[in-house]
C-alpha cells in the first residue's frame, strides 16, 4: 500500500503533528524515520495514507507545523522525497 | 502522621499519581528510543504530561515546556542560559539558595537585592522599579516566599521587565498548582517548578517553561539527530538528554489532573483557610510569634513560627515526635531570612496541601501548647 511519511524534527514535534490530523479525522501513525530518510540520524515521522495528504498537509499549514521533509513509498519498498 | 511540610514535597497525593507510576515502571519503556509499543506508549504518555502542563500554564507550545529533575535543575538551566560572567542580576530579598547558589557559582556577577520586609507587596515593587536599572542583565523573582508564604507582586514586576526589555525568570516553586500562572500572561523567559509540590507528582519531578534561548546543563542522547556531536537545536530535545523519568512523569500527569479537576483556586483558598486557622491558633499561644499577613492578604498557604524559649530545630523534633511533620531552621534559604530578621535563630515553618484539614491545624496547635519550654 502506498503511503506517504512526514518526516518531523523531533519526536515531540511529530506527536503534535499527529494529534493535528487525527483530531481532523485523519489516521497518523508515528513511526521511527527509516534510516534511509532520517537525514541527520534517529527521527520520527508521522504516516499518512496516500489519499489524506493534501489535506494533511493544509491542516498541518494552519497549525504551523512545517514536516521538514515528506517521502512517499516506492512499490519497490524505497522512498522517494516529494517536493512540497 | 499529620503531616505539614508540603512545601518542601507533598506526601499525601492523589491515589492515581501512585497508580500511574507503578503501571508506567512495569508497561512502558524507554520514549522516543525505540518504535516498540512499551517505548511508544511511554512516549505518548510524556507527550500527554507535556500537553496538559502548556495547557495549564498557557505555554504556546508543548514543546516549550521540558521536564526537568526539580525545580532547582530548571532554574538552574535558566540562570545560567541567561546570565554570563559579569553581569548584573536583580532578585527578590526572599529568593532559595536554588536561586542564589547557581548565581554565585557565576564568575563577577553583581546581584543587587529588591527587599522589602515581609508582606510589604507595595515597597518590594518600588524597590524593583528602582533598582531595575540599565545595566540588569536579568530578574529573578520567587513567586511565593519558602519561608513565609509571602507572595510576591511578580505580575507587576514581570510588567517592569516587559517594559525594559529585560529577561525575567519566575520561581514558582511553592506557587505552581494553587495559583495562577500564565506564561503568555508573565511574558518570561523561564518559569521553574517543581512536579512534587503542589502539582502532587512523584518526587524527581519537575517543570521549565522556556521563552528563550536555552543552553543545556546536560549532553547526551535524544533520539534526535543522532549522527551529529552537537545538541539539537530545538526543544524539549536540546534540555532532556537522556532517558526521561517516565515513572514521574506518568505520575505528574495524574497530579496536573487532579489540579485541572479540583481548580488552583480552589486549593489556594482552602491552604489559605487552613493558614488563617493555624495563624490564630498559634497566635494564642503564649511565647509563640507567627508571622502572618494581616487576614492573609499576601500569604499563600505557608507560615512560619517562633517559641520563645526553644530552638527552632528543637521544636521542630518535639512536633515530630509527637507526630506532626513541619520544617525548621533556615529552609534553604538566609537570604529571605535575613530580610525578615530572623536569620540568626531560623524559624519553625508550617505548610499546608490539598489533603489537610482543620483538625490537623488542631493538633498542631495543642502539641505546640504542650511543649516543654525553658523558663
Amino acid at each position: 500500500m502506498v503511503y506517504y511519511l512526514i518526516i518531523c524534527r523531533s519526536l515531540t514535534y511529530a506527536q503534535r503533528t499527529a494529534a493535528v490530523l487525527e483530531r481532523a479525522g485523519i489516521t497518523a501513525r508515528i513511526l521511527r524515520s527509516p534510516k534511509s530518510i532520517a537525514g541527520e540520524g534517529c527521527s520520527h515521522a508521522v504516516k499518512v495514507s496516500e489519499r489524506r495528504l493534501a489535506e494533511a498537509l493544509v491542516l498541518l499549514n494552519r497549525a504551523e507545523l512545517k514536516p521538514k521533509r515528506v517521502y512517499i513509498t516506492e512499490e519497490d519498498g524505497s522512498y522517494r522525497e516529494v517536493g512540497l | 502522621m499529620i503531616y505539614l511540610d508540603a512545601a518542601a514535597t507533598t506526601l499525601q497525593k492523589p491515589s492515581a499519581v501512585a497508580r500511574a507510576s507503578g503501571y508506567a515502571m512495569g508497561h512502558m519503556a524507554s520514549p522516543g528510543r525505540g518504535g516498540h509499543p512499551p517505548a511508544m506508549l511511554a512516549a505518548d504518555t510524556v507527550f500527554a504530561c507535556r500537553e496538559r502542563a502548556a495547557e495549564l500554564f498557557h505555554v504556546r507550545e508543548p514543546d516549550d515546556v521540558v521536564f526537568t529533575m526539580n525545580a532547582t535543575h530548571g532554574l538552574n538551566i535558566a540562570i545560567k542560559s541567561i546570565v554570563k560572567p559579569g553581569d548584573t542580576v536583580l532578585i527578590s530579598g526572599y529568593e532559595h539558595n536554588a536561586v542564589t547558589r547557581p548565581l554565585a557559582a557565576i564568575p563577577n556577577v553583581r546581584v543587587k537585592v529588591a527587599t522589602s520586609r515581609l508582606f510589604d507587596p507595595q515597597e518590594i515593587l518600588r524597590q524593583f522599579r528602582e533598582q531595575l536599572t540599565s545595566e540588569v542583565d536579568c530578574v529573578i523573582c520567587n513567586h511565593v516566599s519558602n519561608v513565609f508564604g509571602y507572595v510576591l507582586p511578580v505580575v507587576e514586576i514581570a510588567d517592569l521587565c516587559a517594559g525594559r526589555g529585560v529577561p525575567f525568570v519566575l520561581d514558582a516553586s511553592q506557587s505552581a498548582g494553587s495559583m495562577p500562572i500564565y506564561m503568555d500572561q508573565l511574558r518570561a523567559s523561564f518559569i521553574a517548578m517543581p512536579g512534587h509540590k503542589g502539582l502532587y507528582g512523584p518526587l524527581g519531578t519537575g517543570i521549565l517553561l522556556c521563552d528563550h534561548e536555552v543552553i543545556p546543563l546536560l549532553e547526551g542522547g535524544t533520539g534526535s539527530l543522532s549522527a551529529r556531536q552537537e545538541m539539537p537545536d530545538f526543544l524539549p530535545d536540546r534540555l532532556e538528554a537522556g532517558t526521561q523519568n517516565v515513572t514521574g512523569i506518568a505520575g505528574l500527569l495524574e497530579g496536573l489532573r487532579f489540579i485541572q479537576r479540583k481548580g488552583p483556586e480552589v486549593i489556594l483558598n482552602h491552604e489559605r483557610f487552613l493558614a488563617a486557622r493555624c495563624a490564630d491558633a498559634l497566635s494564642a499561644l503564649p511565647g509563640v510569634r507567627v508571622f502572618a499577613a494581616p487576614r492573609l492578604f499576601c500569604q499563600a498557604g505557608v507560615l512560619s513560627f517562633q517559641v520563645d524559649g526553644m530552638d527552632c530545630e528543637d521544636v521542630g523534633q518535639a512536633l515530630g515526635e509527637q507526630g506532626i511533620a513541619v520544617r525548621s531552621g533556615l529552609h534553604c534559604a538566609p537570604l529571605a531570612h535575613r530580610s525578615a530578621g530572623t536569620l540568626d535563630v531560623g524559624t519553625v515553618r508550617v505548610s499546608f496541601s490539598a489533603f489537610n484539614s482543620s483538625g490537623d491545624v488542631d493538633a498542631l496547635a495543642g502539641a505546640v501548647a504542650r511543649l516543654p519550654r525553658r523558663q
